[in-house]
């Protein structure tokens, strides 16, 4: 025996925090599992013994395209168990804070994730050599979300200016102006998204979906309203539980949700656009119409498109939150009376869909216990299903461009994963 | 959060490179860690044993250089420097 030393010099690289195993048997689907591995980050204990003031700050750091959404459900959930009414321009800043968010996070699923899987290009970076223009359209999008969030949060990713009962400073009048032509471009650059969005070529796919939104009686829900299903439930995010129900599962880190009885349910775009489309704005309706979006989409490689309908939305009802926006008298509002401790639960719609928070509070305002259900924790049933779906049609496919149809597959919904382009390691069992 | 991805990618490389030099046996394994690595020193020595089991290399010394460089260009990374394997007489020479 002898001994030689091979030459590596391999850095080792974060593909991706999740897997797909696929078993086939006799020419049929006998098995999938979309397994997640990241490791459990611990973030619902770091909130224990934690003052419920520090909620928002902590909670956004769960992720930098969304930190919003997660800054949004922690201040609801704690407003609610303090009795604390936040309305007026607080409100609206709120609203026009998420609008920035939706916007910048839409602007990259697009065009930075999702259109280079329908023109045939591995990333973003590759389809900007022949197509800079489109990527620069994704860009620009991105930017004016961006500038919405640095305005009201004080910085882009992690914003710093969230508290309970309100902000830690808001705008005046003048510096929230300023961000009209940004918004107005952007507005332009959202209409034509759509147009370029309906001419990509979508996969035939038709899913028997359960959506689940927010549901608001006077507007496109994203902060408030109930908890609505296209299956009949309705329910307060303090009920939620008697709605949904998650179990772990074996095979993946992530917990999954379910509907009472077992059965998967989808959140994010495609349920908020079903459940609430009639609440969007006249010219966001519009252009739907005029490129042939259904009322309902069950197509989720179309969910590109409804995205693309959310952005103009979301520029449209910045720019009127602009034009009505009078600075409040304080920024935030102070919890009145004694606290004997107690339980807030909220839901937000982050741009990838429901996220809900519940926090049982100590009466000195100490967190007690945290529970954090995000978006794609309640899809990942439902994606499994997807792609179940997607293998059946496609089993002569070799495994490579299974592979990239499984992650397109997965890549429909937008989850928290799909930041890694490439994180999907297929394993087929063909028996 | 991303340690384990990069450990089952050095696990993945560690696989490839022994079936692609048909190198039956592992005998030592040579780690660079960057002073900014996502993975600790401590954490990479407990994982270890799990990260090579089942491969060639589940019974290699484990030779591990930590960087205290944080201006090192591969600071965040994890090498995967050089493998020393046994090879009987017929192995191809390269």
């Amino acid at each position: 025996m002898t001994e030689r030393t091979i030459a590596v010099d391999y850095l080792t690289r974060v593909e991706g925090e999740g897997s797909l195993h696929v078993k086939l048997e006799d020419g049929r689907v006998e098995h999938v599992e979309l397994r997640i591995f990241e490791p459990p980050r611990f973030f619902e204990a770091f909130l224990r013994g934690r003052m419920y003031t520090e909620a928002p700050d902590i909670t956004a750091r769960i992720c930098g395209i969304c930190p919003v959404a997660y800054q949004m459900s922690a201040v609801h959930a704690m407003e609610q168990a303090y009795g604390i009414s936040v309305g007026g321009a607080l409100r609206e800043l709120r609203r026009l804070f998420y609008c920035g968010e939706w916007i910048e996070s839409h602007a990259l699923h697009v065009y930075l994730l999702h259109t280079p899987d329908f023109l045939g290009y591995p990333d973003a970076v590759r389809m900007a050599k022949d197509d800079p223009e489109t990527v620069k359209r994704g860009l620009a999008l991105k930017k004016a979300g961006n500038a919405v969030m640095q305005m009201l949060g004080g910085r882009e990713i992690h914003p710093i200016n969230v508290r309970v009962g309100g902000f830690y400073r808001v705008p005046s009048r003048e510096e929230l102006e300023s961000l009209r032509p940004t918004l107005e471009s952007a507005l332009e650059i959202a209409e034509e998204t759509v147009h370029f969005a309906a001419g990509l070529p979508f996969p035939d796919a038709e899913e028997d979906y359960e959506f689940v939104a927010l549901q608001h009686p006077e507007e496109y829900a994203m902060n408030e309203g109930e908890i609505v299903s296209s299956r009949g439930v309705r329910v307060s995010a303090s009920r939620f539980d008697e709605a949904f129900e998650r179990a772990p599962v074996a095979y993946t880190h992530a917990l999954q949700s379910v509907r009472k009885g077992g059965t998967p349910y989808l959140v994010g775009a495609l349920a908020r656009y079903a459940l609430n489309g009639s609440q969007l704005s006249p010219r966001a309706k519009s252009i739907a119409r005029e490129v042939g979006l259904e009322p309902v989409v069950r197509n989720p490689f179309r969910s590109i498109l409804v995205r693309s309908i959310e952005m103009v939305y979301a520029c449209e009802e910045a720019l009127r939150l602009l034009s009505v926006y009078r600075p409040p008298e304080t920024a935030w509002v102070e919890p009145t009376g004694e606290f004997h401790g107690g339980v807030g639960a909220a839901a937000t719609e982050a741009p990838r869909g429901l996220l809900f928070h519940r926090y049982q509070l100590a009466s000195d305002g100490r967190i007690e216990a945290a529970e954090i259900i995000a978006p794609t924790a309640q899809n990942q049933k439902r994606i499994e299903e997807d792609v179940r779906h997607v293998v059946e049609r496609s089993l002569a496919l070799d495994d490579a461009h299974l592979t990239a149809l499984c992650e397109r597959a997965i890549r429909n919904h937008d989850p928290c994963i799909s930041c890694a382009t490439h994180f999907l390691k297929l394993e087929v069992e063909r028996a | 959060m991303h340690e384990e991805a990069m450990l089952q990618d050095l696990r993945r490389k560690l696989v490839e490179v022994t079936a692609r030099e048909a190198a039956p046996r592992v005998v030592r394994v040579r780690l660079w860690l960057g002073a900014l690595s996502h993975v600790s020193e401590e954490q990479l020595r407990r994982e270890w044993p799990r990260i090579v089991d089942g491969t060639p290399a589940e019974s290699a010394a484990l030779d591990l250089t930590t960087s205290r460089d944080f201006e090192d260009p591969r600071a965040q990374g994890l090498v995967l420097v050089s493998l020393d394997v046994e090879e009987s007489g017929s192995t191809n020479e390269r």
